[in-house]
């Protein structure tokens, strides 16, 4: 599932290309791929199918608002449609999207986001929609030269300057960016693609100190030390849950913009006898989430506030051994109310309020 | 952990796709009370007619298109396969959609998911049956299914309940149970009622009055949460470890396969590590969501 | 520290000390620059951490209605509005409230900043607001902005800039820098274009939105325990986010607040794919004005606007 990268990467073939000059390299890549870049244009920083022209997205781009689990994943997709006529009800898959895409400029955060979510989609049963659309796009990272104050991503083991969660790594070398294989698929890209340089020495140094420039300008830290017994001991200390999740307002935000969060609903759209069965994204924070008609075992806020973060930091690692969380730090930037993970996680007590009462007493 | 082996859940997947729903036209619709239906199905497809199975516990996910898709477990018994059932209380959109329709309508089903009563574990013991309202449809399953494979149980004892005779299921059951001579059946309403000749009280209390040994005995519970929780306990007095004390779960469910989140708990998905659990099992879970 | 800060500190411990309230509701430094973060509190250690500064965004009286017990809630003349209108809906019992009003000359919007010097807000090193100008600064490079085009719009238009309600005012009133004209600017660019492009515009604005239902959770006036949107029987709004439904969902959220929006332009600030969701608010309140000749929050013992009924009211839109 998680692919180990060889610490002896600078064997493989290094290119390297002018950052003027990125908009020949997006136009080649255009005949064979769609080619989805950060853009502002709907509105909304997403990654966007590039228009041919416009590489200005050179001098903003940080981090997308939506993040690329959107493209893969999308906020609305159809999952068939049925229509009933004399014989009775028929059901059609839509149009297999066969396309290629390419998904430049790609974060190592969100990168890995996909990885930690792939298993979701492909265990027991196959998440077709998914998993085509993941087989059919390609990943080139560009790793970051400017972290966000939000973001934490190096206390998950995630380096944002270099991924190998992408098929090809760029990195800011200042005129220029240097070009990486990582996997065979990029290998393969990169050999076909015309206007690169090999890169030298010097080039490949620049690269080091790009990325360990880029590792130390993260100032967020998490300290995860002893986080999963935390988190366990303390799952029913109902004083710190309320206290932690008392400003949160139960929007979805966090788990909407988060890269990692899949739960998604399944409602029907119809006209008469025709209609579609559409998947949408959800969040655990709504308090419609798990309500039945008999009870919700989550009425409360602080019930949903502890079953997101539990999920992310225990449950899904004992699932699937990995945590869902990259530290993107998007829940962080966009939440209403700036709730922040990183401050409850470290306040996640050793020992519950109820035992804290008890050996203060005695 | 992962779910590697899914070489049983590649069966009956419509076009390849694990969200694709196979058409079954409803067969008979009987009214089991006011606000309960139980319908009989068979599949569209002549081929799938023939070939599905499903094992007792396990739950199918019924669309009706334009509508929506809602969970019920398949009621009627691996045994009996004529046709299959399933029972429907009317609760919201979907559930009030399928009370609408008429015999010869066509609807969607997704499954068997879900885990199914562990048969090995329950060969060779004795059965308690504990059923409040509509919570004896996934339990009758197991009952045709034990009766019909007789010799394999020991005692078999059935004790059901509901809020007042008019909201008694399946009484085409209750009257065959009662004429098994190879059954004990104890039907109980919860407070006294004008012409009810049989028994009064809540079915935690009635379990306690019936007092079912707990030897060599395994209990399997389902109705309301608020019946299972009372009746837990008076198991527990009776003398059963929480090992013999098997539940199906009731969560909100979408998908049914471990996917969308829903039925999350810890590190378990009802739908698909349950919905049939032990008491054992349950009291591991992270929290008493359940 | 500041004076009213000061002030704010010690009559918020009081009030825990003396048993006054259960809970203060106020402002705390926030874990990102230029931001504040609510604090709600039952613990007088932690009043020490209110603060009050041009960065105090948040409309706290969305909290009022799930906090159970008496309490201290820290507001500016917005706010003030909201608590009002929840009193008139008779959601919260004034006498379970104790308002400490904050004198507020508008809050610092971080967009526009960000605009106004080319540069995101993490990378910036202070604001600070001096009288009607604000005065950035990025390293040694210090640049200078008339206030107006720093604040929030609807700080721009602002028509209390002392809570009309308080229990405790804890500073005098600081001169307003109001530009009405500035604050409506968006609005006006809306009414200006034909029906077709309007329509255009929403449709494709609406299209971005994820449902995430941000607006109405940070809204006070968004109570109701089960929204329509929840409805399955009918299903009034399709749980799917296509721009049809989004469109509605909004347009109908803001018809059911009509006469209790004050207009405090959280739920633009807080949608995260930047939905000018006050152009809609904004031009309701002002319909409700020229309609009923009412604004919202602004007086406490009148009944809510949609359950009185005056015969002279207009009928005109009455065919």
């Amino acid at each position: 599932m998680s692919r180990k990268r060889q610490r002896t990467s600078y064997d493989k073939t290094m290119k390297k290309i002018k950052k003027k000059d990125i908009g020949n390299l997006l136009r080649q890549w255009q005949s064979d791929f769609a080619v989805f870049t950060p853009s502002r244009k709907s509105g909304t920083a997403r990654m966007e199918e590039w228009d041919g022209q416009d590489t200005s997205f050179l001098e903003w781009y940080r981090n997308t608002v939506i993040p690329p689990k959107g493209n893969i994943f999308p906020n609305m997709e159809e999952m068939f449609s049925f229509h009933k006529d004399g014989e009775g009800y028929h059901l059609e898959l839509p149009a297999q999207d066969e396309a290629k895409h390419l998904i430049f400029a790609i974060r190592p955060c969100d990168a890995r986001a996909l990885k930690i979510i792939d298993p979701v989609f492909q265990d027991a049963y196959e998440d077709n929609y998914y998993l085509t659309r993941r087989e059919n796009t390609l990943l080139v990272g560009l790793g970051c030269t400017d972290p966000h104050e939000s973001c934490f991503c190096t206390s998950l083991g995630i380096s944002p300057g270099e991924s190998g969660d992408v098929d090809l790594m760029l990195t800011d070398i200042g005129e220029e960016f240097s070009i990486e294989e990582v996997t065979e698929k990029g290998k393969e890209l990169l050999a076909r693609t015309e206007g690169l340089v090999e890169a030298a020495q010097p080039d490949e140094l620049r690269t080091r100190e790009s990325r360990e420039a880029a590792a130390k300008k993260i100032s967020r830290k998490l300290d995860t030390t002893n986080l999963k017994e935390r988190l366990l001991s303390s799952f029913e200390d109902k004083e710190f849950w309320e206290k932690a999740a008392a400003k949160c307002i139960s929007c979805g935000i966090c788990t909407f913009l988060c890269p990692t969060c899949y739960c998604f609903d399944i409602n029907d759209e119809t006209s008469g006898g025709n209609g579609t069965r559409f998947r949408s994204w959800d969040s655990c924070s709504f308090s419609v989430y798990t309500k039945m008609p008999a009870e919700n075992p989550r009425e409360d806020k602080w019930q949903r506030v502890r079953q997101k973060v539990c999920h992310k930091y225990e449950f899904y690692p004992r699932l699937f051994d990995i945590t869902a969380c990259t530290g993107c730090g998007r829940c962080i930037r966009l939440c209403p109310v700036n709730w922040d993970i990183t401050r409850v996680l470290e306040s996640v007590p050793e020992e519950t309020t109820a035992q804290k009462e008890n050996r203060n007493a005695n | 952990m992962p779910i590697k082996d899914i070489s049983h859940r590649e069966k009956f997947l419509a076009g390849g796709n694990v969200y694709l729903p196979h058409i079954i036209v409803i067969e008979k619709i009987i009214e089991e009370t006011y606000d309960t239906r139980t319908f009989h199905f068979n599949f569209k497809d002549d081929n799938l007619r023939e070939e599905f199975t499903f094992e007792s516990g396990q739950f199918g996910e019924y669309s009706v298109f334009g509508v929506g898709e809602a969970t019920f477990c398949i009621s009627s018994s691996p045994t009996r396969r004529d046709h299959l059932e399933f029972a429907v209380k009317r609760a919201g959109k979907v559930t009030n959609a399928l009370h609408r329709l008429s015999a010869g309508a066509e609807i969607g089903f997704r499954g068997p998911y879900g885990n199914s009563f562990p048969l090995d574990y329950l060969k060779g013991k004795n059965l308690v049956f504990v059923a409040g309202g509509i919570g004896l449809a996934p339990l009758r399953s197991l009952i045709w299914n034990a009766i019909d494979n007789r010799a394999q149980y020991e005692n078999i004892d059935i004790i059901y309940g509901a809020r007042s005779p008019a909201d008694l299921c399946f009484q085409y059951d209750l009257d065959a149970w009662e004429k098994d001579k190879s059954v004990k059946m104890v039907t109980t309403i919860d407070h006294e009622h004008e012409g009810w000749q049989g028994r009064v009280g809540f079915v935690p209390q009635v379990l306690e009055q019936v007092a079912p040994a707990a030897r060599n005995t395994a209990a399997i519970v389902c109705g309301p949460p608020v019946m299972i929780r009372f009746t837990f306990p008076v198991l527990e007095k009776l003398g059963f470890t929480p090992e013999q004390m098997i539940t199906t779960l009731e969560k909100r469910m979408k998908c049914g396969i471990g996917k969308c989140g829903r039925c999350n708990i810890g590190d378990i998905y009802v739908c698909r590590d349950g919905p049939v659990f032990s008491f054992a099992q349950i009291k591991d879970f992270i929290s008493g969501e359940y | 520290m500041s004076e009213i800060e000061q002030k704010l500190q010690t009559e918020a411990k009081a009030l825990l000390e003396q048993g006054k309230v259960d809970y203060i509701i106020g402002f705390t430094q926030g874990s990102l620059r230029f931001t504040t973060t609510p604090l709600i509190t039952r613990d007088k250690g932690d009043t020490e951490s209110l603060v009050i500064n041009p960065f105090i965004v948040n409309n706290l009286s969305v909290y009022l209605n799930e906090i159970k017990g008496r309490v201290g809630i820290v507001a500016k003349g917005c706010d003030a509005r909201s608590i009002i209108s929840l009193i008139q809906d008779e959601q919260i019992i004034r006498e379970d409230v104790i308002i400490l009003g904050v004198p507020c000359p508008g809050i610092i919007d971080l967009g526009k900043i960000e605009k106004l010097v080319g540069t995101d807000r993490d990378k910036l090193d202070d604001i600070t607001r001096e009288g009607d100008r604000v005065i950035i600064t990025t390293g040694k490079e210090k640049k200078e902005f008339p206030i107006t085009e720093a604040l929030f719009d609807d700080c721009l238009g602002c028509e209390s800039p002392i809570p009309q309600e308080y229990d405790i005012l804890l500073g005098e009133e600081s001169p307003l820098s109001r530009n009405t004209e500035l604050s409506r600017s968006k609005i006006k660019e809306l009414e200006d274009m034909p029906p077709e492009k309007r329509w255009e515009f929403w449709k494709s604005e609406f299209s971005r939105c994820l449902r995430c239902n941000a607006c109405r959770q940070v809204c006070p006036a968004c109570f109701c325990e089960r929204c329509f949107v929840e409805e399955s029987e009918p299903r009034w709004i399709s749980p799917v986010p296509r721009w049809q439904d989004n469109l509605m969902f909004q347009v109908t959220r803001i018809i059911h607040v009509a006469g209790r929006c004050t207009d405090c332009g959280e739920c633009e600030r807080a949608c995260p794919v930047d939905i000018p969701l006050r152009s809609l608010t904004g031009k309701m309140a002002e319909i409700v004005d020229e309609l009923f000749h009412y604004k919202a929050g602004t007086d406490k013992d009148a009944p809510p606007l949609m359950t009185a009924y005056e015969p002279e009211e207009a009928e005109d839109f009455i065919r």
